[in-house]
C-alpha cells in the first residue's frame, strides 16, 4: 500500500466503494491543520480490510468544539499539530516570559482536558502526540519550544482516558525522514503540513487498530516447514542437512522466525504446521534437532501430509472451530501461496521473501498488524485449551451416547453478574466472537463498564471448566431494561466462544440468564437475532430455547419470551455455581 | 504522454470519468475542483511526476493547459 501512488489509491478506493455490505464504521477526524488528502487514503485502508467507513472531518481548527459533536463516532482521530498551536503565540517563543508561557500552557491543558472529557466514552480515539521535530534543536540548552512540547506530551500521557491510543508521530517522522513527511510550502499556503507520503504511512500504521476495533484480528499462524521454518528440505537433506542455527549465516533468520512463533504461542496465538512431508520426519526435527526453538508443545495443530494445502487449511480451521479468515499462512513456494490466494482468498498469506535477510522483519511487521499481542489470562492458556479440546474429541469415542460422554466431563459453570474485574475480557469477547453471536454488537471496555454501572442493565459472564481443564470466561450476555416498560428486559448481546460449544452449555447458560431476569422482577424477555456472514449456526437458537418469533425482516428476527410459562431444560450433568446478587 | 498521465490524475482527484477530462477542463467547468481538491491535485501531480511545483505557480494552475505547460517545463 505504501508503494501505491496517491492517484492509484484514489482509483482503487473508488473501485472498492459500494462493494462492502457491512454497517458503516463511523470515523470522525478532528484537526487544527488540513488533512483532507488523508480521507481517501484512510477509506482505502479500511475498505481493503472489508471495513466500510463513513469519515467526517470536523471544522478546521475547531477541535475542542467538534469533540462534543463527534463523541458518538466509533473512532475519533485527533490531529492537533504543534505547528498551528505555536502560531497562536505572536512573540518569538524562545523569548517568551515564563509566566506568559505558563498561562499559555494552562490554556492548552484546559482545552486538552475538555477534549478528553468529551471523548472519554467514545469507543476508540487515536490522539497524535505533539511533535517538536519541526523546530531546530539546541544541543547546549534545551529550547523553550522543545521543553514546552515535552510538557504537553507529559500532560497528555498522564491525563488521556484509557480509550485513547497515543500515536507517536515522531516515530513516523524518524522512520521515513522529516523531509518526506512535512512540506512547509503547503503549511504556509494551505495549513496542510503533511505530505501524501506521511499520510500513507500514518494510515498504514493505524491499520492494526482498525482491524482490532472491527473484530478482524487473526487467531492462528500456520507455517510451512522446509525453507520456511528452517533452511533446507528435510526429506532430501535429512535431519543433519537442515539449518536453523543462530550461529549460521542463513540459519539465523530461521532461528528468529522460530523465536517469533514461540513468542506468539505464549500470547495465545495458535501455531500450526501445514507441510508436504512425512509426518515422522518433521516431528523428529522438532523433537530432536539441537537448534530447534519451536517445540512440539508450542504447536497446537499440524497437517503434515501430501494433500493439497487449501484442503489442509480448511481442515485446520474446522478442527480449531475458527473461520478460515482467522488464519495467517506462511510458505516459501509460489505455487502454494497462489493456490491459497486463489482458493481461500480470505486467508492472509505471507510469502517468504527471496532475500532471506528480510524475512524476520517482514514477519514481525505482519505480526504487529494482525495479532493481539496484549492478551489477557485466558488467551495465555489458549494453547493448552485447544489441546484439551482434542483430548475431549478423542474421549468422545469411548462413550455410547453423547449424554453419557457429557456427563463424564464433570462440566461446571460459574456465572457472575456485573463483575468489573472482567471488563477487558468481556469487551474482547464482544470484539472477537463471530460464530456464536446473536447480535454481533462490538463493545469497548468503556462501554462494558457503562453497562455494568447502569442500574437497569446487567452483564452476565460465564466461566466454564471440566475435568480436562479450565476454559475461563467464555460466555457473555448483556441485558437492558426496556425504555418504556419496566417489566420487559432485552437481550442486547449473547455470545459464546466456539470452543465450549456442543456440550449443551449454550442452553444451560440461557436458562440461567432467564432465571436471573425473573429474580430481578421481569416478566418478559425480548431478543433479536441479527444475521451476519458468520453466525448462521445460531439462526434458530431462540426457537430452540422456546422464544416466540414476533417478526422477521431484512436479516433480523425479533423474539419474545414469557418467563412464567418458560420451561428450562434442567440438564442435570452441568453444575452451576452462581452469585446471584439480586 | 504527460498529457494522459495528467488526465489520469485529474480524473482520480476530482472523481470524474477519465473521458470527461479534456484540454478545456478548468475550475470553471469541473464542479469538484474546489480549493481543498486543488491542494490534493497538486500533491498528486508532484508525486506522479516527481517534481516540486513552485509556490507561486500553485495558485495559477486553474486549467488543464496551464497544468500541462507547467509539468512539461518541470520534467524537462
Amino acid at each position: 500500500m505504501e508503494n501505491l501512488k496517491y492517484t492509484e489509491i484514489l482509483q482503487l478506493n473508488k473501485q472498492l466503494s459500494g462493494t462492502i455490505s457491512s454497517a458503516p464504521y463511523q470515523i470522525g477526524i478532528l484537526s487544527n491543520v488540513t488533512v483532507n488528502a488523508g480521507k481517501e487514503i484512510l477509506e482505502y485502508v479500511c475498505r481493503k480490510n472489508q471495513i466500510e467507513p463513513t469519515i467526517e472531518i470536523g471544522n478546521f481548527d475547531n477541535i475542542v468544539q467538534d469533540a462534543a459533536l463527534f463523541r458518538d463516532k466509533n473512532l475519533v482521530m485527533v490531529f492537533w499539530d504543534t505547528l498551528n498551536l505555536m502560531d497562536q503565540v505572536s512573540e518569538f517563543f524562545e523569548d517568551l516570559e515564563e509566566d506568559t508561557m505558563a498561562s499559555f500552557k494552562q490554556k492548552i491543558y484546559s482545552e486538552l482536558s475538555m477534549v478528553f472529557n468529551n471523548l472519554s466514552s467514545t469507543p476508540s480515539v487515536i490522539f497524535n502526540c505533539f511533535s517538536s521535530a519541526y523546530y531546530p534543536i539546541n544541543v547546549i540548552s534545551e529550547s523553550k519550544t522543545h521543553r514546552f512540547v515535552s510538557e504537553l506530551n507529559r500532560y497528555v500521557k498522564e491525563n488521556a482516558p484509557s480509550n485513547f491510543v497515543l500515536m507517536d508521530i515522531d516515530a513516523i517522522f524518524q522512520q521515513h525522514g522529516l523531509s518526506q513527511c512535512y512540506d512547509q510550502r503547503f503549511y504556509l499556503s494551505s495549513k496542510a503540513p503533511y505530505t501524501v507520503n506521511f499520510l500513507k504511512h500514518y494510515m498504514v500504521s493505524i491499520e492494526p487498530l482498525l482491524l482490532r476495533n472491527n473484530g478482524k484480528l487473526k487467531k492462528a499462524l500456520i507455517l510451512d516447514c522446509d525453507n520456511t521454518l528452517w533452511q533446507g528440505i528435510i526429506g532430501e537433506d535429512g535431519l543433519e542437512g537442515i539449518d536453523m542455527a543462530s550461529s549460521s549465516k542463513k540459519g539465523v533468520f530461521f532461528h528468529k522466525i522460530q523465536q517469533m512463533a514461540v513468542f506468539l504461542s505464549k500470547r495465545g496465538i495458535i501455531i500450526g504446521l501445514c507441510s508436504k512431508n512425512n509426518e515422522a520426519d518433521v516431528l523428529e526435527a522438532l523433537r530432536t534437532h539441537k537448534d530447534a526453538v519451536l517445540k512440539e508443545e508450542n504447536i497446537v495443530i499440524h497437517k503434515i501430509n501430501w494433500n493439497d494445502k487449501a484442503a489442509n487449511l480448511k481442515a485446520i480451521a474446522q478442527e480449531l472451530n475458527i473461520g478460515t479468515d482467522s488464519l495467517v499462512f506462511i510458505d516459501d513456494s509460489d505455487f502454494e501461496i497462489n493456490l491459497i490466494r486463489e482458493k481461500l482468498p480470505e486467508v492472509h498469506c505471507i510469502h517468504v521473501p527471496a532475500l532471506i535477510s528480510d524475512y524476520p522483519q517482514q514477519l514481525l511487521k505482519n505480526i504487529y498488524k494482525l495479532f493481539n499481542l496484549n492478551p489477557n489470562k485466558d488467551d495465555l492458556k489458549k494453547t493448552e485449551m485447544y489441546k484439551q479440546q482434542f483430548q475431549r474429541e478423542s474421549a468422545k469415542d469411548q462413550f455410547g451416547s453423547i449424554d453419557d460422554y457429557l456427563a463424564s466431563l464433570g462440566i461446571e459453570l460459574t456465572v457472575l453478574v456485573d463483575d468489573a474485574a472482567y471488563i477487558p475480557r468481556i469487551s474482547q469477547l464482544t470484539q472477537k466472537t463471530n460464530q456464536f453471536n446473536l447480535t454481533t454488537l462490538r463493545y469497548t471496555e468503556n462501554q462494558i463498564e457503562q453497562f455494568m454501572e447502569h442500574p437497569k442493565s446487567f452483564t452476565a459472564s460465564m466461566f466454564v471448566k471440566d475435568k480436562f481443564g479450565d476454559s475461563g470466561l467464555t460466555g457473555v450476555c448483556i441485558l437492558k431494561e426496556d425504555e418504556g416498560d419496566p417489566r420487559v428486559i432485552h437481550i442486547d448481546s449473547l455470545l459464546m466462544s466456539c470452543r465450549i460449544l456442543g456440550r449443551n452449555i449454550e442452553y444451560v447458560f440461557l436458562d440461567h440468564v432467564i432465571e436471573l431476569a425473573e429474580k430481578k422482577g421481569y416478566s418478559t424477555i425480548r431478543a433479536q437475532f441479527i444475521t451476519t456472514k458468520k453466525n448462521a449456526q445460531v439462526k434458530d437458537y431462540y426457537e430452540k430455547i422456546g422464544f416466540e418469533l414476533l417478526r422477521e425482516s431484512e436479516g433480523t428476527k425479533s423474539y419474545s419470551l414469557n418467563i412464567s410459562t418458560f420451561k428450562p431444560r434442567n440438564i442435570q450433568y452441568i453444575k452451576i455455581n452462581t452469585t446471584l446478587n439480586v | 504522454m504527460n498529457n494522459s498521465r495528467i488526465k489520469q490524475v485529474m480524473s482520480a482527484v476530482f472523481e470524474v470519468p477519465l473521458d470527461s477530462i479534456n484540454e478545456n477542463s478548468s475550475t470553471d467547468n469541473l464542479e469538484n475542483w474546489d480549493s481543498l481538491r486543488h491542494l490534493n491535485l497538486i500533491l498528486a501531480l508532484e508525486e506522479e511526476f516527481g517534481v516540486s511545483i513552485p509556490d507561486e505557480e500553485v495558485g495559477n494552475l486553474v486549467n488543464f493547459k496551464l497544468i500541462e505547460l507547467t509539468i512539461n517545463e518541470l520534467v524537462k
